[in-house]
């Protein structure tokens, strides 16, 4: 009995408590902290976003192309062929 | 001072108390409670505009309050970790478990019990001693906490009636000690 009661009154220790405020210069900070942020614009967001992409893209071109050599020799022999002659086909 | 300006200043001067009460329950700290009603502010300037109205002004301003007070919970976990060489806590609000926060707006007669009401909540799970703040000290309906914490009411219900539960028997084992040392 004196156990519940004891509890009881811990639990009810808040009731019909005051509201806290909090300092009077804290909206003048506030007002500070607002006026320093700078959010960056979302055309500069989306721009390096897409610099990004071309990058990672860019990236994957050259590692292709240095995992593919032999395409590009093939290229190589076709275009010094053509140029030779000027022709896809020998004339014979 | 344009109209936005003025806006913001109207919705600080309606809701500041609000923000920094919860702040205050859920912390027990003074300078905590004021540096998330600054933060909290501060999100509410910027994302107003994206605020999309599927859920009250008031339930939107306390999900952000509490989400900050989470944050400020994890920060100072995860300084305790690694202060204590990196072994886990075993709860978020484990480093807040031994409060000695005096409440300003409680009555004096009712300081030390506070005391220890505060100091057994924080050792309960943190949905649960959200839904007991929410409900016992902010005086929220369920309907309220459950558009707040984003869950059903009866799962509410369920998270209030655990924490009470939790709470007594806490409670109780503090009751011992508290006869030992009268």
């Amino acid at each position: 009995m004196e156990s519940q009661d004891w509890i009881n009154s811990v639990l009810n220790s808040t009731n019909g408590h005051q509201k806290a405020v909090p300092r009077k210069d804290l909206f003048m900070q506030i007002q500070a902290r607002v006026a320093d942020y700078e959010p960056i614009s979302t055309k500069i967001l989306w721009l390096a976003a897409a610099s990004l992409l071309l990058l990672i893209g860019l990236n994957f071109r050259t590692l292709w192309h240095s995992q593919h050599p032999t395409k590009s020799a093939v290229v190589q022999v076709m275009a010094a062929d053509v140029n030779k002659s000027n022709q896809l086909y020998s004339h014979e | 001072m344009n109209a936005s300006e003025q806006d913001f200043q109207n919705l600080y001067h309606q809701y500041h108390i609000l923000v920094y009460n919860l702040a205050l329950h859920y912390l027990q700290n003074i300078e905590e409670a004021e540096e998330i009603t600054q933060d909290v502010f501060v999100q509410i300037y910027h994302s107003l505009e994206q605020f999309e109205q599927k859920s009250s002004l008031k339930t939107w301003i306390y999900r952000i309050t509490l989400n900050k007070c989470h944050d400020l919970i994890k920060h100072k976990n995860s300084r305790k970790r690694w202060f204590i060489f990196g072994t886990k806590s075993q709860s978020e609000t484990d480093y807040l478990n031994h409060s000695n926060f005096e409440h300003p707006g409680i009555l004096l007669e009712n300081q030390e019990q506070a005391k220890i009401l505060y100091a057994t909540i924080n050792t309960l799970p943190d949905n649960q001693k959200t839904a007991f703040v929410l409900s016992k000290i902010e005086g929220l309906s369920n309907p309220e906490i459950a558009e707040v914490m984003n869950l059903s009411i009866s799962a509410i219900e369920s998270l209030i009636f655990r924490a009470k539960a939790s709470l007594q028997q806490k409670l109780s084992e503090k009751f011992t000690e508290y006869r030992k040392k009268k």
